[in-house]
């Protein structure tokens, strides 16, 4: 069978979603049959572009020029392209401050006396510059998802994106709700389901770590978290942790 | 009439566990009440109104394989011995639940993997005091609440009927904690179950209802009144491809026709565009039936969508006014 040719990088992020990838380690003897890592600077040297490439995995944000060019080349050079993790697919971390001057930022953080340049801008999803074929979301994505990614892209499918949110998979482990019985600040039916609702299963209320669920109700959502005795600025903060585009 | 002494309970259970894996709700440290495995020693939670998953995630897990293929193999169904598994303290309305399951899932082609699991079932309910939340005293419903056995609680002990064949041998083996007596018992919820009630109304549901606007701008689309539902059966199917590069296996996992994938076709098409649409859908399906339960309504009265809703959202005010109180 022709393995999957396919490309690894990370941007602006903490590798994490790559090591993700790494510690399937009892998978990754069955995967390099099937998968050509021909571009995976994490994993292995020498790491050259080459001419094209069945698909491209992609963690991390952008905020730098040269990672705008090497995704903007991956982007030419690949069938498909996937933004891998939730920095990839909506800022993440990274563009925790994107509403505040970066000048300042800067400043903030190297001194005014600093002149070193800083070549960088506000940090950005990679839909915001590149055409986006399929998004694995979550700060790291699971690793079923990973491994789905890369067995589905070998028989030519698109991972689909789940739909509904954290609160779904916590009732089906029949979870107690944190929102409802403890009145905490948890943004599980806000947030996209996919990681079994690890955190609340464990009594960690949801920090919606895989970004926006479609159709999120996020007006209804405030009423019940204000009724909670949250102010929505408080709500509004923990939501942009890892999505800067949420405004109340 | 048998009869037995409350204080025999521990007893009871122990003689149940000789016949099979046995559970029932258990009261967590979380203050959660769950059907789960009762182990030796601990009582049943008999006062809990309701847990929070119905007896259903039994018969369908929430996430399982349906099917598989292998190069060599072809396609098999996963089918697996099932060990015989006791459910002690349904309350009518879940017994209802699992009669209306057993209605699409045993119809004219049974899937396998529930008639497996169904098979291995000894049912035993247990009579419950309703909340604000239950309405089957509101809305009878003509799904038989079928158990195998049926212990009715009252301040003197339990009175224990028995309801199928395999019951009366059940109750062979339950002998020794069992006596005689006369009593006289006052009718339990039960009786809101196997009723003939009008068909409902054969009309469409006005798609113009504001309350359907209502519903859907209050609703978080957390999906747990589905989730949470004793007769919320529908699917979405799933396959991946195994790491073998030949083999793969397809999904099911519980749906809920509120979320937008529910209704979505190839080409993001939907048929159910908006949430209030989906409402007006979900209604028809639990007041009034549609497709194989065309005229059986699926709602049981069991109250956990509303208890469990975080946005407390309650369909039985929209059913009052469409339906009419049948009580």
């Amino acid at each position: 069978m022709k393995r999957l040719r396919v490309a690894i990088t990370g941007l602006t992020s903490c590798s994490g979603c790559q090591l993700a990838l790494l510690n399937c380690e009892a998978e990754l003897p069955q995967l390099l049959e099937l998968v050509d890592f021909r571009f995976f600077p994490m994993a292995c040297s020498p790491a050259t572009l080459e001419s094209d490439y069945d698909a491209a995995l992609v963690e991390g944000c952008l905020s730098m020029p040269h990672e705008q060019e090497l995704l903007l080349s991956l982007r030419k050079r690949s069938r498909y392209l996937v933004a891998v993790g939730t920095c990839a697919a909506w800022g993440g971390v990274a563009a925790l401050k994107n509403d505040q001057d970066r000048e300042q930022l800067r400043q903030q953080v190297y001194g005014t006396d600093s002149t070193a340049a800083l070549e960088t801008f506000s940090p950005l999803p990679l839909n915001a510059v590149v055409q986006v074929d399929a998004t694995v979301t979550g700060c790291p994505p699971e690793k079923e998802e990973l491994i789905g990614l890369l067995t589905g892209l070998l028989k030519g499918s698109l991972p689909t994106l789940i739909s509904y949110p954290v609160c779904t998979e916590c009732r089906m482990k029949e979870t107690l709700c944190l929102l409802t019985e403890r009145s905490a600040l948890c943004l599980g039916p806000l947030t996209l389901g996919g990681c079994g609702a690890l955190c609340p299963a464990l009594g960690v209320p949801c920090e919606g770590c895989r970004g926006p669920v479609p159709e999120a109700n996020l007006a209804e959502a405030m009423e019940i978290y204000l009724q909670k005795g949250y102010a929505q600025e408080a709500a509004c903060e923990r939501l942009r942790r890892f999505c800067p585009g949420w405004r109340a | 009439m048998r009869y037995m002494e409350i204080s025999k309970l521990q007893r009871l259970l122990d003689l149940l566990r000789q016949q099979g894996e046995l559970h029932s709700p258990v009261l967590g440290d979380d203050g959660v009440t769950r059907f789960e495995l009762l182990p030796p020693g601990k009582l049943p939670d008999l006062a809990a109104i309701r847990t929070q998953l119905p007896p259903k995630k039994y018969l369908l897990h929430p996430q399982e394989t349906i099917l598989t293929y292998q190069a060599d193999a072809g396609y098999r169904v996963p089918l697996a011995t099932v060990p015989a598994m006791i459910l002690f303290g349904l309350h009518p309305c879940d017994l209802a639940g699992i009669s209306y399951l057993d209605r699409i899932f045993l119809g004219d082609e049974p899937d396998q993997l529930y008639l497996s699991r169904r098979a291995a079932l000894t049912l035993i309910g247990v009579s419950c005091t309703p909340d604000e939340f239950c309405s089957c005293r509101l809305y009878p419903s003509p799904l038989e609440a079928w158990y195998d056995l049926f212990f009715q609680q009252s301040v003197d002990g339990i009175a224990v009927s028995i309801g199928s064949p395999r019951g009366a041998e059940l109750m062979k083996i339950l002998d020794d904690v069992m006596e005689e007596r006369e009593l006289l018992l006052p009718e339990d919820t039960r009786c809101f179950f196997g009723r003939k009630i009008p068909l409902p109304p054969e009309s469409e549901l006005d798609q113009g209802l504001p309350e359907w606007q209502v519903l859907a701008g209050h609703c978080i689309g957390c999906g747990a009144c589905s989730v949470c539902c004793p007769t919320c059966s529908c699917f979405d199917v799933l396959e991946f491809g195994g790491l073998d590069g030949s083999s793969a296996e397809r999904l099911r996992r519980w749906d809920n026709c509120l979320f937008r994938s529910h209704a979505e076709v190839a080409g993001g098409m939907s048929f159910q565009k908006d949430r209030a649409q989906r409402f007006r859908y979900r209604y028809r399906h639990k007041y009034r039936g549609f497709g194989q339960v065309k005229g059986v309504p699926g709602c049981t009265g069991c109250g956990r969508c509303r208890a469990f809703c975080p946005a407390g959202l309650d369909l039985r005010a929209l059913a009052g006014k469409l339906e009419g109180d049948a009580s």
